[in-house]
C-alpha cells in the first residue's frame, strides 16, 4: 500500500439538528503532521468525532475519502480497520475488560482473520511499547481506563495508537491535563511513529504541544470552519499574539459555533 | 382424600427406595401435611395463581449420565457427588479430605453415619414449615449430600454436588446439608444440569449451611433451570460468631424460577457476601432474592448482583438487607445492576432495607437498570472491533469478576460456556 491519503471536503456536521461544522476542508498525506488549533467550542472535537463516525454526529454534506475509499459509507469499526485512529479527548472506561485483552482484540481485528498476531509476540510487542511510553507493566492487566488518571488515559490512547499503527491518526487534546514530563513522553511516542506510512491530525488549543511535535501545517478553526492555514510559524504567532489578534483581523466577534435560534 | 393417600404413598416410596430409618419417615410425613395445609403462597413478582403444585412421580430407574455431564465430571479433581434425577450415581472424596476426617455421604445415609450432627442440624436452617415449597422439599427430598468439615479443617478444593435432571417429570427434590465446624475453611459447590421438559410439575431445591464460629465457607452455584417445571430454590446459611459465608451464584436459567440465597448472620461479628450473576434469555422468568439477615452484633454483609438480559426474559433481582432489633453496629452494602442487551426483556432491580435497629454502622445501596453504555460500544468500535463483539466484551467485562470467583476451573468454564452460548446467538 502506498502513502496514506486522507481528504475532507466541504464537511457539514450537525448535532441534534444544530449545524456545528460549516464546510471544512483538509488534505493530509502520509508523512505530514497537521495541527488544528482553536479556542474552546469552535468544533474541533466535533470534527474528530464525526470523522470517526460517532453516532451522535450527523454529516449533512461533504466527502471524506481515505486512500480512495468513501469513509462516510463505513461504520466506525470499518473506519478503524481501514486505518483511521482517534485518540479521544474523553476515552470511555470499560470495567472488567483488561487493557491487554482489548488491545489484542483491536489489533487482531485490524490485521484481519487468519493474520492474528500470536499471543506471545503480542505481549512482547505490548511490553516494548509500554516501556517506551514509561507505562507501568501492571497497566496491561488493569481494566480499560477504569480509575485511570487523566494522564494515564492519554498515555493509554498513545499506547493503542502505537500498537495499531494507523494510517491516519487524529489526536484530540492529547496534551490536556498532562504535566511537562508526561507531555514529553506522549510527544515522543508520536515522533517515534512518524513516517511516510502515517499522517497526523493534532488537535489542541495550546501551542505548547507543538514545541515537541513540530507540525508541517497549522490550521486555525473558528465557527466550525478553518479560518486560516499556515506552517509552524502560525502556531508561534498565535502563541505570541493570542487568538484575539486573528479574530480582529478576520472580523470575528464570537469565535464559537454560533447558534441561530 | 384419595389425593392425600397417593401422596403419602409417594412419601413412603421415596423413603423406602432410599432405605432411610423410620424416624425420617415421620419427619417427611409431617412435612407433607404442612405442605398440604399451607395456603397458596404470594410471591411479589411471580404470579403463582395458575401454577400447579403437582409433584412428579419418583422413579427408581437410574437415568443415563448425559455426555455433556460426563465430560464435565471427567475434568473434576476435587471431591464430588453426582445425582441423576435424584438418585446417587457417584461420590468421590479426595485423599486430602479423607485424611482431614471429613464426613461426606448422601443425605440419606447421614442419619446413620452422623446421627448427632444430623439431629442437631437437619431442617434447622431451612425448616419444613416456612413455606409451601420448603415443606414439599422436606417431605420428598431425594438426592443431595451431607458434608461435615471437622474443627480446623482447611481444604481449598471444593466439594461439589452435581444435580442432573434428564427431563422426566422428576419427583425428586434435591437437598443438601453442609456443616463447617469451628475454624474450618472449606468450599462447597452445586452445579445443575437440567434438560428442558414439557412436564408441568413443581420443583423445590434446598441447601442448608451451618457455619460454626470462626469458620469460613465459600459456596458457588452454577444453575441452569430450564422450562417446564416451576423451580423454587432455597439456599440459606446460618453464620456463627466471627464466621464468614461467601456466595457466588451464577444463574443462566431460562425457566420459571423463584430463588433465594440468604445468610442468617446470627453470631457476633459474622460476615456475609453474596455475588450473583445472571443471564436471562429466552422466556425466562427468574425472581432471585439475595438476602442478609443481621441478627448478631457487629455483623457485616455485602450483596453484589449483576444481571444481563436478552430476548423476552424477565428477571427480578432483589437485594434484601434486614437488620433486626439488637443487631447493633451492623454494616451492609448492596449493589444491584442490570443491563438489557436486546429484545423486549424486562428487568427489575429491587433494593430492600428492613431496619429495626437504630445503631447501624453503615448501610449503602445502589440499584440500576439500563442499556449498554453506547459510549463504551463506540470506543471499542473506534479501535476496529465489530459491534457484536464489542457488546459481548462489555457484557463479559461486567460479569467477569463474579464468574472468576467461582470454585473451580471446570465450573468457571461451564458458566463461561453457558453465557457465551446465549450471548453469541
Ligand atoms: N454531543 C453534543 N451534543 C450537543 N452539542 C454538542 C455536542 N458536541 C458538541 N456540541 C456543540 O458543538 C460546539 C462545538 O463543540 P466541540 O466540537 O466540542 O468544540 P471544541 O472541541 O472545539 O471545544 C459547542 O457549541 C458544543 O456545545
Ligand atoms: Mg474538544
Amino acid at each position: 500500500m502506498g502513502k496514506p491519503d486522507f481528504r475532507v471536503q466541504n464537511l457539514h456536521v450537525s448535532v441534534e439538528g444544530k449545524e456545528i461544522l460549516k464546510g471544512l476542508n483538509l488534505h493530509i498525506r502520509g508523512g505530514e503532521i497537521h495541527a488544528i488549533m482553536g479556542p474552546n467550542g469552535t468544533g474541533k472535537s466535533t470534527l474528530a468525532s464525526s470523522l470517526m463516525g460517532h453516532p451522535h454526529y450527523e454529516v449533512t454534506a461533504g466527502e471524506v475519502v481515505l486512500d480512495g475509499e468513501d469513509v462516510l459509507a463505513m461504520s466506525t469499526d470499518e473506519r478503524a480497520r481501514a486505518g483511521l485512529f482517534l485518540a479521544m479527548q474523553y476515552p470511555a472506561e470499560v470495567p472488567g475488560v483488561s487493557n491487554a485483552n482489548f488491545i489484542r482484540q483491536a489489533l487482531n481485528a485490524r490485521r484481519g482473520e487468519g493474520n492474528e498476531l500470536p499471543v506471545l509476540q503480542f505481549h512482547r510487542k505490548l511490553q516494548e511499547k509500554m516501556k517506551a511510553l514509561n507505562i507501568d507493566a501492571s497497566f496491561a492487566e488493569r481494566y480499560l481506563n477504569e480509575g485511570f488518571s487523566g494522564g494515564e488515559k492519554k498515555r493509554n490512547e498513545i499506547l493503542q495508537m502505537s500498537m495499531l499503527e494507523p494510517r491516519i491518526a487524529i489526536l484530540d487534546e492529547i496534551d490536556s491535563g498532562l504535566d511537562i514530563d508526561a507531555l514529553k513522553i506522549v510527544a515522543n511516542g508520536v515522533n517515534q511513529l512518524r513516517s511516510d506510512n502515517i499522517g497526523f491530525l493534532i488537535i489542541t488549543h495550546y501551542q505548547r504541544l507543538l514545541n515537541y511535535i513540530v507540525p508541517d501545517h497549522v490550521h486555525v478553526m473558528m465557527q466550525g470552519r478553518i479560518v486560516r492555514s499556515g506552517d509552524a510559524k502560525l502556531a508561534e504567532e498565535l502563541e505570541a499574539k493570542g487568538y484575539d489578534w486573528l479574530k480582529k483581523e478576520l472580523g470575528i466577534e464570537d469565535e464559537t459555533v454560533e447558534v441561530e435560534a | 382424600m384419595s389425593e392425600v393417600n397417593t401422596a403419602v404413598s409417594h412419601v413412603h416410596r421415596v423413603a423406602q427406595a432410599l432405605g432411610e430409618p423410620s424416624s425420617l419417615l415421620a419427619l417427611r410425613e409431617a412435612a407433607w401435611r404442612t405442605f398440604q395445609e399451607l395456603p397458596q403462597p404470594y410471591v411479589e413478582k411471580t404470579d403463582l395463581r395458575k401454577l400447579t403444585w403437582e409433584t412428579g412421580t419418583f422413579s427408581e430407574q437410574v437415568g443415563k449420565v448425559p455426555a455433556e455431564v460426563q465430560t464435565y465430571i471427567d475434568r473434576l479433581q476435587h471431591s464430588y457427588a453426582l445425582f441423576v434425577d435424584g438418585l446417587p450415581i457417584d461420590l468421590r472424596l479426595t485423599e486430602e479430605a479423607k485424611a482431614a476426617g471429613v464426613t461426606y455421604c448422601t443425605i440419606h445415609e447421614a442419619p446413620e453415619k452422623a446421627e448427632l450432627l444430623w439431629k442437631a442440624n437437619f431442617g434447622t436452617v431451612v425448616t419444613g414449615n416456612e413455606n409451601k415449597w420448603t415443606a414439599l422439599n422436606q417431605a420428598l427430598f431425594a438426592g443431595g449430600v451431607f458434608l461435615y468439615a471437622p474443627k480446623g479443617t482447611h481444604i481449598d478444593a471444593p466439594f461439589e454436588t452435581i444435580y442432573v435432571w434428564t427431563g422426566g417429570e422428576s419427583g425428586a427434590y434435591s437437598r443438601s446439608l453442609v456443616v463447617a465446624a469451628e475454624l474450618a475453611d472449606i468450599q462447597y459447590a452445586e452445579t445443575v444440569f437440567a434438560a428442558t421438559t414439557g412436564a408441568k410439575v413443581v420443583n423445590s431445591h434446598v441447601l442448608e449451611i451451618v457455619a460454626l464460629a470462626d469458620s469460613r465457607v465459600r459456596v458457588s452455584t452454577a444453575d441452569a433451570f430450564h422450562r417446564g417445571p416451576t423451580h423454587f430454590v432455597t439456599r440459606r446459611a446460618r453464620v456463627g460468631k466471627d464466621a464468614h459465608v461467601l456466595w457466588t451464584v451464577a444463574d443462566t436459567s431460562d425457566g420459571l424460577c423463584v430463588e433465594l440465597v440468604e445468610n442468617e448472620l446470627t453470631g457476633a461479628g459474622a460476615k456475609g457476601l453474596a455475588r450473583v450473576v445472571g443471564l436471562g434469555h429466552g422466556r425466562a422468568h427468574v425472581e432471585l432474592t439475595a438476602s442478609m439477615r443481621h441478627v448478631g452484633r457487629h455483623t457485616e454483609s455485602e450483596i453484589v448482583m449483576h444481571g444481563a438480559l436478552r430476548d423476552k426474559a424477565n428477571t427480578i433481582f432483589r437485594s434484601r438487607t434486614e437488620i433486626v432489633k439488637g443487631a447493633v453496629g451492623a454494616g451492609s452494602e448492596q449493589h444491584d445492576r442490570m443491563i438489557m442487551i436486546d429484545g423486549t426483556a424486562r428487568a427489575d432491580a429491587i433494593p430492600m432495607l428492613l431496619i429495626d435497629e437504630n445503631d447501624v454502622q453503615r448501610c449503602g445501596h445502589a440499584a440500576s437498570v439500563g442499556k449498554i453504555d453506547p459510549t463504551q460500544v463506540y470506543y471499542l468500535m473506534s479501535r476496529g472491533i465489530p459491534k457484536s463483539i464489542a457488546v459481548q466484551m462489555i457484557i463479559w467485562g461486567y460479569l467477569h469478576d463474579t464468574v472468576e470467583s467461582l470454585a473451580s476451573d471446570p465450573m468457571r468454564d461451564l458458566v463461561v460456556e453457558r453465557i457465551e452460548r446465549e450471548l453469541s446467538r
